[in-house]
């Protein structure tokens, strides 16, 4: 995209928005005009005898536009209460279909109006805890270490469509317990910490050692009254430096004492035992790693019948070993995050503490994705001291300290501080970080990169030029793949995918394998536009998909080939854009047939924003023996009953324009031995005939409502809220940017991110 | 049960197992110690959730009283008929439109164990009430490590909308600690049996866990004063949600403090072993967590369980009993004879489970000489009696187990079309030494169960 159209564009709007500051007191007194002329003879008509003077809920007392605006709430009441046909009540005056829709858009018109010009709202989104696609690839973004366990964490509960709602995100126990445990397994992983130095330690009943059966004994010692050898043998488990204790005594004689000789490999020692009492004599000797022999021997034996008799007496044998700790060094391979991380180490003129400090301030602000302050350093720093000292490794107190870092509310979850109104009463815009943070979890799922955190740092990121720049690099950042994912995955209810069980006896050319490329196909497509910058309208009209071989083969489609996805040309096929994708098809089918008024549903909920209400409980049912002829006539039959008719009368010719695909998506001209009837009339009189004029009734005449749609559903995905009546304006500015420059993608994302909504912080009515 | 077995050969994961408290009929010196003390054995509650109702003619017994001929869907409990009262009658209020519309599955399940109106909303302002298991685990859950555990077998849904303008947070979850607050609920089997005995089972590792313990400790320490000092600065809409993270927070540091009260005996006992995920097929997957439901009873981690087996509206398929049409829209019957006998055959296939979890706790005898089962109160059902009409009254509902001898079982018991659920959920507070007058929508303490 050009950054420079954008510029432009961006001042466009401004000038028409000063332009439209005149028309506000004109658009009351047209308001006046109609509430006089139009609405309020209505409300007397059907409201006002229940709703009159004195009655509880009393809506006659608002007597002018006026007023009905600044009671809000009463009337958004009120409007439910008639859109759901609970008013008025069944005894009162019967309201028309016809005439329910006028007043409900007269009302809506009125109560929902929202004056752009003067400061309107912003919204506040609620406190966003990261969810589980975030965590992921914020912890991988930010320590270098993939955690898939975090898909097992406790699902995301989703409001407005979409699994990253803060009012919906919850935090039970059971999430801390999670985020602990991966706190922990993630630092592990990240940082090295040598382990703990083995012990090696070996007592020995003299009894036991090799030859000891040689030489009389007893009472726990050997006694070797003749010169000879018994020896210790032992598996030694690492190599170090052991110390040897031998519990020896002596019977003395002759004119010199008692001599031990220890013989181990190299080492030869004499040692004196001068006492008849028992004594430990130690020595040190390094042993390497293996089977290892100790031999004691008795070289000075002396003996006068009667007179003299020395001899050596072993009572016990101790070896004992330390193993060297393993100093970080050369012969360890450290994880690559490791040195990312810990990029100073104590020692010469650095204290552990000077270390600490530099290692954790820069994680807790990339973490925090802003610049953690000196207090919050400190402390972090202090809980490493704590544990360093405890075990003595300067790596294991930086590892709990980022365990607290990423349990940390801070990381845990997008914290937006609150702001003032300022003198004009204008609403405040978000901070720079804050502003990057929601970019970049808008378009990557995850934390700024340091880029953006710079350009926050500097205070550039509302300069447009800048902006715009790395917006358009971002999306094609290979990280944007996450945004296709999560957003279109969940906008085209391609996540519900995993729910769908086609009968394998119907549909035997089914499978998981092609669950996925389906999925895949769409999600490239939808890229494909994206990075492209294509108008929004070829998600709908796109002659081109993406295909590999196995797809390709299920869709019948000659002359793919490979494992690979490619571009296809749909050119002179009947397919071509999302509603001809097998996904989608597929998605809104029942496990054994296809099913037009959920696809008619899907269209109206996701394509035009205009869902359908639920069905009434308790419909007269549809007796199977008086239903006769094909699915359609069954359905025109049904859709006798007025009560079931306002809704599939719109949402069933929309579903039989597909009925050429079957439940997984394949062509089919028949159904049951009859020709496939795929056309439809709506409401409004619009016919069309086939996916063919579907489509091409979808990107013209409703061309700006799809554009509407898509901006809608995508201001909710970037701002983490459902939309209100006050983002009225915001929607309208980001739709008739996208207009103004053919509906192409990149607009679109830019006119989100120049928006109130995203830019600033308003409060909650 | 030769299924079993070949069940947990197929599952013997990664080996680990936990040892379980001698049985009390295999140790002669507890039988005597047992005699000796206190003999109190605790009684426990669980909630067990089914969605989109039941095919009611399969499933509300003809006759009254004792004598009574089980009906096709609860005859696949009949070999533990003696011991669970069918309860008619009973009737969600809360769970109804007034004047909000569609949307029945969400707040049937939102209401199912609150008895409260959910609030009719996609996100903003989620409000429910407290269900009963939270509520009873707030005053009598210190007694044990897990205060009370949220269990089920469906993740929360992915994308879209949950049921006509409720957020999916109603439609997937069913204990709510405050009105605000879905407890989320854990659907891997591995990851309950960890929680529950992880590093408990190995002796050599017992020093490392204990040093991991103080650092967990130092962290959460650490992390409450942070949370404590951003909650000051925020507005009440952050608040709100800071608030739940101070309390888990709190929670899981007070289970810290209480770890080494897991009584686990270490001598030849029956071991378990670690299941290594979640099976694809639903029996499996189900069996595999009543068993964690049952070991978590049995050694006393928790004695308050709460178990979804589908989330509310599930429109699953069971290609495991050759039904190929999604649970809820078959739900939605129209009277068709086939769509009514497909929902049957699902409404048996998932109390059938529920018989499993019976016999297994039926078969663990405790120190009162009395079984698990006996010691217990499981209620089994669903939100919504006929799925087509989404009727809140006349509610499917079974009562399992005797609550230590305080319920008399095997009965059909009719109450009053109309009598609150909730009536139920506050007699058995009371039953667990809960100090309540009303709960929900109560009218007073459900009668005739004694």
């Amino acid at each position: 995209m050009s950054p420079r159209n954008l510029v432009v564009s961006a001042s466009l709007l401004a000038a028409l928005m000063v332009g439209m500051g005149n028309a506000a007191s004109a658009d009351d007194a047209k308001d006046e005009s109609s509430f006089r002329t139009r609405l309020k003879p209505l409300l007397r008509a059907y409201c006002y005898d229940c709703h009159g003077s004195g009655s509880e809920i009393e809506l006659e007392k608002y007597r002018t536009a006026a007023e009905i605006k600044k009671a809000r709430g009463v009337w958004v009441r009120a409007i439910a209460q008639i859109r759901l046909g609970a008013m008025p009540p069944e005894d009162g005056e019967r309201l028309e279909v016809d005439t329910r829709a006028q007043l409900l858009e007269l009302l809506d018109d009125l109560v929902n109006s929202v004056d752009c010009v003067n400061n309107p709202n912003a919204g506040k989104v609620a406190l966003r805890r990261l969810n589980r696609a975030e965590y992921r690839n914020t912890i991988r973004d930010l320590t270098g270490v993939d955690y898939p366990a975090a898909d097992g964490f406790p699902g995301d509960d989703v409001g407005y469509g979409f699994d990253n709602i803060g009012d919906v995100l919850s935090m039970p126990p059971l999430l801390v317990e999670k985020y602990l445990d991966a706190a922990e397994s993630i630092t592990g992983q990240a940082i090295y910490t040598p382990k703990p130095s083995r012990v090696f330690e070996l007592d020995q009943d003299p009894s036991k050692l090799i030859d000891a059966g040689k030489y009389s004994g007893g009472s726990g010692r050997v006694t070797l009254a003749t010169q000879g050898t018994v020896a210790l043998e032992c598996e030694v488990p690492f190599t170090a430096t052991y110390k040897l204790t031998i519990a020896a005594s002596g019977d003395q004689g002759g004119d010199e004492p008692v001599k031990m000789k220890i013989d181990s490999g190299r080492l030869h020692k004499v040692i004196p035992v001068p006492s008849e009492k028992v004594e430990d004599f130690e020595l040190q000797l390094r042993l390497v790693r293996g089977r290892r022999r100790i031999e004691i021997s008795f070289i000075n034996d002396y003996y006068v019948p009667k007179k003299a008799d020395r001899n050596l007496h072993v009572h016990h044998v101790n070896l004992r070993g330390v193993e060297k700790r393993a100093i970080i060094s050369g012969d360890v391979e450290l994880p690559a995050s490791h040195r990312k991380l810990i990029f100073v180490t104590p020692g010469g003129d650095v204290s552990p503490d000077q270390a600490s400090t530099e290692i954790l301030g820069r994680f807790a602000s990339r973490a925090f994705r802003r610049p953690a302050t000196s207090q919050e350093v400190k402390r972090l720093v202090q809980l490493a001291a704590k544990v360093r000292a405890e075990s003595g490794r300067f790596e294991e107190g930086i590892q709990v300290a980022i365990q607290a870092v990423l349990v940390s509310p801070h990381f845990l979850f997008k914290v937006e501080t609150p702001k003032e109104l300022d003198a004009q009463g204008k609403m405040p815009l978000v901070t720079q970080y804050e502003l990057a943070t929601r970019i970049s979890y808008f378009l990557w799922s995850s934390m700024p990169d340091d880029e953006l955190l710079l350009l926050a740092h500097r205070g550039q990121l509302r300069e447009p030029a800048r902006l715009l720049d790395k917006v358009a690099r971002m999306l094609r950042d290979p990280r944007a793949n996450r945004f296709v994912k999560n957003f279109a995955g969940q906008w085209l209810q391609l996540r519900n995918l995993d729910q769908m069980r086609p009968d394998s006896e119907i549909f035997d050319t089914f499978s998981d394998e092609i669950r996925e490329l389906m999925r895949r196909e769409t999600l490239t497509f939808f890229a494909g536009v994206m990075r492209g910058n294509l108008p929004v309208t070829t998600l709908l009209d796109g002659q081109f998909t993406y295909l590999n071989e196995p797809l390709a083969q299920f869709y019948g489609i000659p002359g793919v080939k490979g494992p690979d996805f490619r571009k296809v040309s749909l050119v002179g096929t009947p397919r071509g854009g999302l509603l001809t994708q097998a996904s989608i098809l597929t998605v809104t089918s029942d496990p054994t047939r296809t099913s037009p008024v959920k696809r008619g549903k899907w269209i109206l909920e996701n394509l035009l924003n205009t869902p359908p209400p639920p069905a009434p409980p308790n419909v007269p049912e549809l007796e199977k023996a008086r239903l006769t002829g094909t699915l359609r006539e069954r359905m025109e039959q049904h859709r006798a009953n007025p009560a079931c008719a306002a809704c599939h009368n719109m949402m069933d010719p929309l579903g039989f324009a597909l009925e050429n695909y079957d439940a997984i998506g394949l062509w089919r001209d028949r159904e049951g031995g009859e020709a496939i009837d795929a056309s439809g009339k709506l409401p409004d009189g619009t016919k069309f005939k086939g996916v063919g004029e579907l489509r091409e009734m979808l990107v013209t005449q409703r061309r700006d409502q799809f554009t509407r749609c898509l901006a809608e559903k995508l201001l909710i995905y970037a701002i983490g809220r459902g939309t209100e009546y006050y983002d009225k304006c915001a929607v309208d500015q980001i739709v008739l940017e996208a207009q103004q420059h053919d509906y192409k993608f990149a607009y679109l994302i830019a006119g989100i991110i120049n928006s109130d909504p995203f830019q600033k912080q308003g409060y909650r009515e | 049960m030769p299924s079993t077995l070949s069940r947990r050969t197929v599952l013997r994961g990664l080996g680990t197992t936990v040892a379980l408290p001698v049985l009390a009929a295999m140790s002669e010196t507890r039988l005597l110690s047992a005699a000796a003390v206190d003999t109190q054995v605790p009684l426990r509650m669980a909630f067990f959730y089914v969605p989109n109702g039941m095919h009611m003619p399969d499933w509300t017994p003809t006759q009254d009283g004792t004598r009574f001929e089980l009906p096709p869907t609860l005859a696949k409990l009949s070999e533990h008929r003696r011991s669970f009262n069918v309860l008619s009658g009973l009737a969600l209020d809360g769970a109804r439109a007034h004047g909000d519309g569609g949307g029945d599955h969400a707040r049937s399940v939102a209401s199912f164990l609150t008895g409260a109106h959910p609030r009719k909303t996609n996100g903003a302002d989620i409000q429910n009430g407290v269900s009963v298991d939270q509520a009873a685990a707030k005053q009598i859950g210190d007694a044990t490590r897990f205060a009370s555990l949220e269990l089920g077998l469906e993740a929360s849904a992915q994308a879209g909308n949950c049921d006509s303008g409720y957020s999916c947070a109603y439609a997937s979850n069913m204990s709510w600690r405050g009105p605000t607050n879905p407890v989320a609920k854990e659907i891997d089997p591995a990851a309950v049996f960890d929680r529950l005995f992880g590093g408990q089972t190995e002796k050599s590792t017992r020093r490392a866990k204990s040093t991991r313990e103080k650092y967990r400790k130092s962290v959460l320490d650490f992390v409450l004063e942070d949370a404590k000092e951003l909650h000051r600065k925020l507005p009440a809409v952050d608040q709100r949600k800071l608030d739940e993270y101070l309390y888990s927070v709190r929670d899981v540091e007070k289970r810290l403090e209480g770890a080494d009260r897991l009584r686990l005996s270490e001598d030849g006992v029956p071991d378990y072993p670690r299941p290594s995920g979640v099976p694809r097929e639903l029996g499996q997957h189900a069996e595999l967590m009543l068993d964690m439901v049952a070991l978590a009873m049995q050694t006393d981690s928790t004695r308050i369980v709460s178990f979804m087996f589908t989330n509310a509206g599930s429109n699953r398929s069971y290609p495991e009993i050759q039904v190929s049409q999604g649970h809820h829209s078959l739900s939605h019957h129209g009277k068709s004879k086939e769509k009514q006998a497909e929902i049957a055959k699902i409404n048996q296939f998932q109390i059938e489970r529920f018989g499993y979890l019976l016999t297994r706790l039926g078969s663990i005898l405790e120190d009162n000489g009395k079984t698990l089962l006996d010691n217990s109160m499981l209620v089994y059902g669903s939100g919504i009696s006929d799925g087509d009409r989404h009727n809140h009254d006349d509610l499917p509902i079974i009562l399992a187990g005797k609550a230590g001898g305080r319920i008399r079982t095997g009965r059909h018991i009719r109450y009053e079309n109309g009598t609150p659920l909730c009536n139920l959920y506050l007699w058995m507070m009371n039953q667990m030494g809960v100090r309540a007058d009303s709960f929900g929508d109560s009218t007073g303490r459900l009668k005739n169960l004694g």
